[in-house]
């Protein structure tokens, strides 16, 4: 078994009873997804105050939601389209929240130097959502590339629980980069492939 | 005889271009290295507006001078 496997195991035994709790009080995973946003946006406020492990306590809490809400869609049959498309969105609004926070503590403290940096992220962290749904709509599949929302959500904890956010941004802005390459890359491929076949 | 470059070119070529899954060995890999950016690099080098001090690299490199 690998490390980060053990972890992810290791995680999972508490999640599970709060899954089952879920499942149990029958709560709608689409509402789970709207408290996660809501939890976000506390935590994005504590990370504009520069209360960095507040704000790391809080996106734990939060992220639970966030990664529940499909499993426990599933365990209650109440997996839909709009369902995933609801998730999409909001994780996109708690993405974004996070590092509205980040640049407002960083405008706050004149720093524009990392404002660009945290913005940039930001505009990477999307194009990775925006490309992947975009080239899905023309080819089967395009999960290629590092930088996805669980890798982004547990660097930002790690960033806010050891006061290292700016290593942290600078991991997100690179990888999200190459992850946004990645798939473009990917698409091309993948669409020259089938016009190719379809040539022949 | 191999070109003795391409086994590090393919190694950079395949950590830039990702298809390797999660809790793959390829990935945990990565997360050390990135683990190790983070927490090694002194703040001071990144002008890091939260945090300040040279880390344990620059503890390091303080001690070998």
């Amino acid at each position: 078994m690998t490390f980060t496997g053990l972890i992810g195991r290791i995680c999972m035994f508490p999640l599970r009873a709060i899954i089952n709790a879920c499942v149990a009080l029958r709560i709608h995973p689409n509402i789970l997804t709207f408290v996660g946003v809501l939890i976000n946006v506390a935590a994005a406020a504590e990370l504009a105050s520069g209360h960095f492990v507040v704000a790391g306590i809080i996106m734990v809490v939060a992220n639970i939601f966030d990664f529940i809400d499909g499993k426990v869609a599933v365990e209650l049959s109440a997996v839909s389209k709009f369902g995933g498309f609801w998730d999409s969105v909001i994780d996109r609004f708690s993405d974004i929240a996070l590092f509205i926070g980040l640049i407002y503590l960083y405008s706050h403290m004149g720093r524009t130097d990392y404002v660009m940096v945290a913005s940039l992220a930001m505009m990477f962290a999307i194009m990775t959502s925006y490309t992947r749904a975009r080239a899905e709509s023309l080819i089967a599949k395009c999960k290629v590339g590092f930088m996805e929302r669980p890798e982004r959500i547990v660097l930002f904890m790690i960033g806010a629980f050891t006061n290292r956010m700016a290593g942290v941004l600078w991991v997100i802005l690179v990888l999200s980069i190459f992850t946004v390459a990645d798939r473009v890359i990917h698409t091309y491929r993948e669409l020259r492939h089938d016009s190719r076949e379809a040539l022949a | 005889m191999k070109n003795p470059a391409a086994l590090p070119a393919r190694i950079l070529w395949n950590a830039f271009f990702w298809t390797y899954e999660r809790a793959s060995w390829q990935y945990d890999v990565m997360v050390i290295a990135i683990l190790a950016f983070v927490w090694l690099v002194p703040p001071d080098w990144l002008k890091d507006p939260t945090a300040h001090g040279t880390g344990p690299i620059g503890w390091i490199l303080e001690r070998m001078r």
